[in-house]
């Protein structure tokens, strides 16, 4: 080509990074609150339903788990897996209906939108879905008087952390998966051993050493001991690793997951 | 190809070719370049989870715009495109000719500067096929550089002021629809459309062509054309000025291309 045929260049602003982020977080938001009282009522009721069938139940016959009656033990584990959950429900499911069935991203990449913006963006949602239902397990169980700490304050900030963390991880396996069915051998074959060998049932120092090994590469068994150890005020400087561990695995995670997203979007 | 203008497809092969968008290098700029166009891509790719207006508002947070912009700028738009009473209506309830007129005011929720819609007419009814193309007239007068690819040679020929005719990734012809055909094909052309009658022509003096079912005479000439339909019936032939449908098939093949 010659230079006299190229056009003058238009000087413009796209929005900046943040803003973006924003708007595809909000996009997220505006579609979610859409159905408010649907989406909101599990949260609130499931882990009821768990503390009430186990913790009465079983708990009964446990007693101490070191040092703390069965029924705040489990309550103080069972805050960390609601935002899992939800993370990997948002991430796989409503992620793949999305890229492959709804067409919504393509719509959205039209716009002035990275790819990278895009999965970001949704990452930063199912943090705050993250937030908020463990925001609202932690109330649920501070009425019934389950959590002893005030520090139980910053658990839905773990779970803001937890819920990008494993919205990162059912990114990078939704940018695996052809057909929607293949998302069972991540949710049972991978979050299921994840909630109960996690520490989050029962403490894992009893299991045999190699399946503690195993716990650790587990994410959830880091988000969960960050949580309890707010809501029982056991803080120690292990917590450290656990802090570095969610942040660690978000980034490697979320780099995988985007960039692997971005060549099915991008030929 | 179009999504290669956008940065939604990147070149395979480093060709030496460079792409410029206003300006930009769709490899390096795409943001820029979706921020300066409106793209209406080939499917419609609504935001089923949203209403109609809704769809827009997001839209306009993608692009920045500021709330009351963006209200006035969804408002105008419902309205010019003719979907002011479905605002509040879910994607889903809508037709297909509606859903493709929202595709088209969502790409010009940011006033773009650049208009690119990939077959925007495919699939439509004829009414809306004309309310769209009136609609991209309208835009063109306000200053509005549309780019659009389409099978429909009638609509190439409405809305073209350079077309180009691509074949095999090739281009073939460029220039305005009409310098093109009057350039490259005779004025008129007669169908034969009943084949008993085509041993019976006198095609002499005429570029012929023939498919199973059809003899074409193309010719300068209106009078010496009508001279071969005389001792044919009403029904069995078709005289008319050519058009740009007949100018691709010459230059690019009757045969099917997949």
């Amino acid at each position: 080509m010659t230079e006299a045929v190229l056009p003058q260049r238009i000087v413009t602003t796209p929005p900046p990074l943040a803003y973006r982020l924003y708007s595809v977080w909000y996009r997220h938001i505006r579609v979610y609150c859409k159905h408010l009282i649907s989406n909101g009522f599990p949260p609130f009721v499931e882990p009821l339903f768990f503390l009430a069938g186990v913790g009465l139940g079983l708990g009964h016959y446990v007693g101490l788990i070191d040092g703390t009656p069965y029924l705040l033990f489990l309550a103080s584990g069972m805050i960390a897996p609601s935002s899992m959950f939800t993370a990997a429900f948002e991430c796989t499911f409503g992620t793949f209906i999305r890229l492959e069935f709804d067409k919504a991203y393509d719509g959205m990449v039209s716009a002035s939108i990275t790819v990278t913006d895009l999965f970001v963006g949704e990452m930063l949602f199912v943090g705050t879905k993250g937030f908020f239902f463990t925001l609202a397990v932690m109330s649920v169980f501070t009425v019934f008087g389950l959590v002893p700490s005030y520090f139980a304050i910053l658990t839905p900030l773990v779970g803001f952390f937890a819920g990008m963390m494993f919205g990162a991880l059912s990114l990078f396996v939704t940018s695996f998966v052809k057909t929607i069915n293949h998302f069972n051998f991540f949710l049972t074959g991978c979050l299921t051993p994840m909630f109960f060998f996690s520490g989050i049932v029962f403490p894992i120092t009893n299991l045999p050493e190699w399946i503690q090994w195993v716990s650790e590469v587990f994410p959830l068994t880091h988000s969960a001991r960050l949580i309890r150890a707010c809501c029982l005020r056991q803080f120690s400087s292990l917590l450290f690793f656990d802090i570095l561990f969610m942040v660690a695995f978000t980034i490697v995670f979320g780099y995988l997951a985007v960039s692997r997203l971005e060549k099915r979007l991008i030929q | 190809m179009m999504k290669m203008l956008t940065g939604r497809v990147r070149s395979d092969s480093d060709n030496g070719r460079i792409i410029n968008v206003l300006g930009y290098d769709p490899a390096k700029n795409e943001l820029e370049i979706r921020y300066l166009a409106g793209i209406v891509p080939q499917e419609n790719n609504l935001d089923v989870e949203l209403s109609v207006s809704q769809n827009l508002y997001i839209y306009s947070k993608f692009y920045g715009l500021p709330h009351n912009v963006a209200s006035r700028r969804i408002s105008e738009l419902l309205e010019f495109m003719e979907l002011t009473e479905k605002k509040e209506a879910r994607i889903r309830e809508l037709s297909g000719g509606m859903q493709r007129r929202l595709v088209i005011a969502r790409a010009l929720i940011n006033s773009p500067h650049l208009l690119i819609l990939d077959e925007p007419t495919t699939g439509l009814d004829p009414q809306v096929r004309q309310a769209i193309w009136d609609k991209m007239r309208m835009l063109k007068k306000t200053g509005v550089t549309i780019v659009l690819t389409t099978h429909y040679m009638d609509e190439a020929a409405q809305l073209c002021d350079d077309l180009i005719i691509m074949h095999k990734g090739e281009k073939i012809l460029q220039g305005h629809p009409r310098a093109l055909i009057s350039k490259n094909l005779e004025t008129y052309v007669l169908e034969i459309l009943n084949t008993d009658v085509f041993s019976t022509i006198e095609a002499k003096g005429f570029r012929t062509e023939e498919t199973a079912g059809r003899l074409m005479l193309y010719g300068d000439r209106l009078s010496s054309l009508e001279t071969v339909t005389e001792p044919l019936n009403a029904g069995d032939f078709f005289l008319r000025p050519v058009n740009l449908e007949d100018l691709f098939l010459k230059v690019t093949g009757r045969n099917l291309h997949d």
